[in-house]
């Protein structure tokens, strides 16, 4: 329609609507002053004044009529009627506020339950970075024969790459760096990022404060000492000082110029890492000096490197256009390779080629953490909103029954079926915003709930999860959703309802069962979706009790730890070596202070280092893994973790440079390489290239280092003292009594020795293994928690079925028990029934659950995801809930009295 | 009731814009218009006019106006939009081949 139309009709439609008053008039008038022309009409042709009216009234056949004919041509009835159902759902809201409330109330939980996790869904999986164009993003891989994605590449092929493609428009690179970040003589540790020059300008990020870096902050290695801060740390450590911009900071002990912010909600290209502080690549050669020939060494690759597809490529084209290059770059690397790199391993590397991954969330590590335990989650909650939607359907549906005489009432009186299931649907509909709404404020407060249940440092990551437009779209959506689902079956009985029966008496009419038989199937739907939650309740609960019972092979009991880097602010290996010594003397005198270790590694905090080893009189096959875990420990390291000694001797002072290389492995990596064979004596190297010169001089017992669940894993141990060189170290202090006093003693006294070294990290190695815990622990609560409530909701609703049924049939029950049924005979008649809907949802239950439990089975751990004591445990659960549920309408079907059941009538 | 059992469905309309392209009218000229113009052969009741006015004035084809006529009352007037002159040409274009195709079968000879 044109403009001129609307212009014309939207006035029409909106007076019609408000100034309905004024419309209506119009319209009697209309029609009586044409009877009364007509009558005129008529009189002039020779009528009496009664006969023409009468002619003319019945030409017009009847002023009502035509009346309602002329408003249906008004097209807003739908919406006049929408209203009115509106405001009829409101009364009957006030009505029945306990009904109301419970309807509410359930629906608030259910929807909130599932705008959480959606929410937390859309920050991890779905959320794009908050740059320009983010579809453009690739992530470079490369993929051979023996691994995929790999996402780290070298600094000259970055260069190659970024110089010689035609495909993107941009290609940037970063990698992570550690900071020592003291400003106003407070030191503490940061992370940090190294950019390429074009990062900001590829990504299309706009500086909130100041600049951000360009092409000419990034030209000569070491450089540039100019620095970007990211919101976030800007409000944390400086308070949003806008003063900061064009000030210095010492990082790693060298004066830097923050030269700009980025803007908040700005976290880079990977949502794993917090990055407080950007500086130029350049300034690698810098703050991460080892080893020296990063920028031109191919054979190290370092940085993750993302591009922007230039608009009319197709991902396939780029992908195509840059492994061209790749390989000409990487064939040329190959032929340079040192000669004791095996021809295996040549042969693998060839395979070698370049995929790119979709960049428009960035480098995809979170996601990939947490996919699996939410989608799981969603999935429970999904189950827990459909679950609500048959409770109150079922709620619903016993309340129609008490309103169908109403109904009957307006169905005599002329409304049609449509109309009926329309306004049905619209109190449905409000019914579910309403609960909606408030589930929004209860979303709010289960993810705050949720982000309890992670460590810290997960926390950080997660905690930018905000409410976003989407996050309120998906929860609008599920209300109308969950609306139209459990509003639609109490809307299609009234379809079923027959007239006649309903007039009288509910309880007396001989009603088609099918209303009951419908409660009957939604109260057997609630028992069969609570089963697989309650399997799942019980799995997790009996897998984090498996993880409880793991023995880590330390005693995590009043160990504190503190971590350091002296090495960050650029000390000579020197002072690093005596402070370090320092650290430990002084952490040993401390009061409470059992004994201390040093150690690089800490057990369960997340990585740990793999190295290649050759090892005295074994050959290993082609492509074996050769790379056992490993650690830098001081003397007395076993003794503070109280991981035992099986053979041989501890590191002790004098293992150091000038004696020759010792070692100590674990039992598995004894087993492994030696089988029977005593290990001690002999020798390991990590120099593939020269024979092996590490001497095995002891063999510990194994313990669980990255994550509990982790199967044995080979392990060697090498002192503090014969390294060359020393980075991050981590503190290791056992105490006599509670940890906590010591920490602040601690801080104190180390901080004393060198203020310009931050410690980081302070914790305790039971926290350490708690939160190791915290994503099953997470999973656990939620999915009891979700079991226990749909439990709940399926007995409410197997309750309400059977005490509607007893009620119905009290006079069947008063007959039978006047023929002569006996209390054990009307029990029998109730109990059938519950019976029929706790079995039958127990196989549909059954059924359900084998489908979908397996799903879980990556996530537990010392029981199988099919264990059938989880199954027996779950129906048991729901079977003594059920005969709690049908206990009191049972025991009321036994004392119904024949006569006053049947004096009734 | 309301039904023109004697007109086609939909020619109600046409009649009704195109007695209106030749001046604004209100709701009891043009029922009488229609009797006469016809020499009474399309039979209208009053009855279906009223909502098909209403419907036209809906769809933007009429507009209606409030008018004072004859000694003192004043009477709805409905006139032909811009909007209505085009839907009317059209189909007057269509009532036009229809016609034509009828009278054409109309004219075959039986055999």
């Amino acid at each position: 329609m044109n403009l001129e139309g609307w212009l014309h009709i939207v006035p029409l439609r909106i007076r019609s609507l408000f100034r309905r008053g004024a419309v209506e008039d119009e319209l009697d008038e209309e029609l009586h002053d044409h009877l009364e022309r007509r009558t005129e009409e008529g009189v002039a042709s020779g009528l009496s004044v009664e006969e023409a009216r009468r002619t003319a009234l019945l030409e017009l056949g009847g002023i009502e009529q035509r009346k309602e004919e002329c408003r249906d041509m008004r097209r807003v009835r739908w919406l006049e009627e929408f209203f009115q159902d509106i405001r009829y759902g409101f009364r009957l809201l006030r009505k029945n506020p306990g009904f109301s409330a419970v309807v509410i109330l359930a629906l608030a939980l259910g929807l909130g339950a599932n705008t959480a996790l959606f929410s937390l869904f859309n920050t991890v999986l779905l959320g794009a970075l908050p740059v320009q164009h983010p579809e453009q993003l690739v992530v470079l891989s490369t993929v051979n024969e023996n691994s995929d994605s790999i996402t780290s590449f070298s600094y000259p092929m970055y260069r190659e790459l970024r110089d010689k493609n035609a495909v993107f428009s941009g290609m940037i690179a970063q990698a992570g760096v550690e900071m020592n970040a003291s400003y106003a003589g407070q030191s503490e540790k940061a992370r940090g990022e190294v950019v390429t020059g074009n990062y900001f300008e590829t990504l299309g990020v706009r500086p909130w404060r100041g600049r951000l870096f360009s092409q000419a902050d990034d030209r000569i290695p070491g450089a540039h000492p100019v620095a970007v801060l990211s919101y976030e740390y800007w409000q944390r450590r400086f308070g949003g000082d806008p003063g900061i911009v064009g000030g210095k900071l010492i990082l790693n002990n060298r004066p830097m110029t923050v030269i700009g912010i980025t803007p908040p909600g700005f976290y880079g290209t990977d949502l794993s890492e917090v990055t407080d502080i950007r500086l130029p690549m350049m300034m690698v050669t810098v703050f991460r000096p080892f080893p020296p020939n990063r920028l031109q060494n191919s054979g190290h690759q370092w940085m993750e490197v993302l591009a922007r597809r230039k608009p009319n490529v197709s991902v396939a084209q780029a992908e195509a256009g840059l492994d061209f290059i790749y390989r000409q770059v990487h064939d040329a690397e190959i032929q340079q390779l040192p000669a004791r790199i095996t021809a295996y391993d040549k042969r693998v590397a060839r395979t070698s080629h370049v995929k790119l991954l979709p960049g428009s969330q960035g480098l995809r590590q979170l996601q990939e953490q947490f996919s699996h335990a939410l989608l799981i989650l969603f999935g429970i909650t999904l189950i827990i909103l459909l679950i609500t939607c048959a409770n109150l359907a079922n709620l619903f549906l016993a309340r129609n029954a008490a309103r169908s005489r109403e109904i009957a009432m307006r169905l005599a009186l002329g409304a049609t079926r449509r109309r009926l299931m329309r306004q049905w649907l619209t109190e449905s509909l409000l019914f579910a915003l309403l609960g909606g709404g408030l589930g929004v404020i209860v979303a709010i407060w289960t993810q705050s709930a949720l982000l309890h249940f992670l460590p810290a440092s997960e926390r950080a990551n997660l905690g930018r999860t905000t409410l976003d437009p989407a996050v309120f779209a998906f929860a609008l959506a599920a209300a109308v959703a969950t609306a139209i689902v459990f509003g639609i079956i109490p809307a299609l009985q009234i379809s079923r309802n027959s007239l006649a029966p309903q007039q009288g008496d509910p309880r007396l009419a001989q009603s088609d069962m099918s209303p009951r038989r419908f409660r009957g199937a939604l109260v057997l739907l609630q028992i069969a979706l609570s089963l697989p939650l309650l399997i799942g309740a019980g799995l997790f609960l009996h897998s984090l009790r498996n993880l409880k019972t793991i023995a880590p092979g330390f005693d995590e009991n009043r160990v504190v730890l503190t971590s350091c880097n002296p090495s960050l602010n650029g000390y000579p290996q020197e002072r690093i070596r005596t402070l370090y010594d320092q650290f430990l003397a002084r952490a040993r005198a401390l009061p409470g202070v059992r004994s201390a270790a040093l150690a690089t590694g800490v057990v369960l905090s997340g990585g740990w280092d793999e190295i290649n080893v050759n090892v005295e009189g074994y050959q290993p096959r082609e492509g074996e893994d050769m790379a056992p875990y490993s650690n830098i420990v001081s003397p007395d390291y076993f003794g503070t973790m109280r991981i035992p000694m099986v053979a041989g001797r501890d590191f002790n002072e004098h293992d150091n440079l000038k004696s020759g290389s010792v070692g100590i492995i674990n039992q598995t990596m004894a087993r492994y390489f030696f089988g029977n064979r005593n290990p001690i004596g002999k020798k390991f190297g990590t120099d593939p290239g020269r024979p092996p010169d590490i001497e095995i001089i002891g063999v510990v017992q194994d313990a669980k280092y990255v994550s509990l669940k982790e199967k044995q894993k080979r392990h060697f141990y090498v002192p503090v003292a014969q390294q060359p060189r020393l980075f991050d170290m981590t503190l290791h202090l056992r105490t006599n009594g509670d940890a906590r006093p010591v920490v602040s003693l601690l801080r104190k006294t180390l901080q004393k020795i060198d203020p310009n070294v931050p410690l980081y990290n302070v914790s305790t190695l039971e926290i350490q293994l708690d939160d190791s815990l915290a994503r099953d622990r997470l999973i656990t609560w939620l999915s009891t928690a979700f079991g226990v409530l749909a439990t709940l909701l399926a007995t409410m609703g197997l309750y309400g079925v059977i005490a509607f049924s007893v009620a119905q049939r009290t006079r069947e029950i008063g007959i039978r028990m006047a023929l002569g049924a006996q209390r054990f005979d009307v029990l029998r008649l109730v109990l059938q029934q519950v019976a029929f809907l706790v079995l039958g949802g127990l196989a549909l239950g059954t059924f359900i659950s084998l489908g979908g439990i397996r799903a879980v089975g990556t996530l537990l751990y010392g029981i199988e995801a099919t264990d059938p004591f989880a199954f027996l445990g779950a129906a048991a659960v729901l079977l003594v809930a059920a005969a709690l549920a049908a206990f009191s309408p049972a025991r009321r079907a036994t004392r119904v009295n024949p006569t006053v059941a049947l004096r009734y009538e | 009731m309301s039904k023109p059992s004697d007109l086609v469905q939909g020619t109600l309309d046409f009649l009704v814009l195109k007695i209106l392209a030749v001046e604004p009218l209100h709701g009891f000229a043009i029922s009488r218009r229609l009797r006469h113009v016809s020499d009474g052969v399309l039979q209208v009741s009053d009855g279906s006019l009223y909502p098909a006015l209403h419907k036209l004035e809906q769809k933007g084809w009429i507009s209606a106006q409030w008018k004072p006529t004859e000694n003192n009352r004043r009477a709805k007037f409905y006139a032909l939009t811009k909007n209505g002159r085009k839907h009317l040409s059209i189909e007057a274009d269509q009532w036009d081949r229809l016609s034509t195709a009828i009278f054409a079968v109309m004219k075959l000879k039986e055999a």
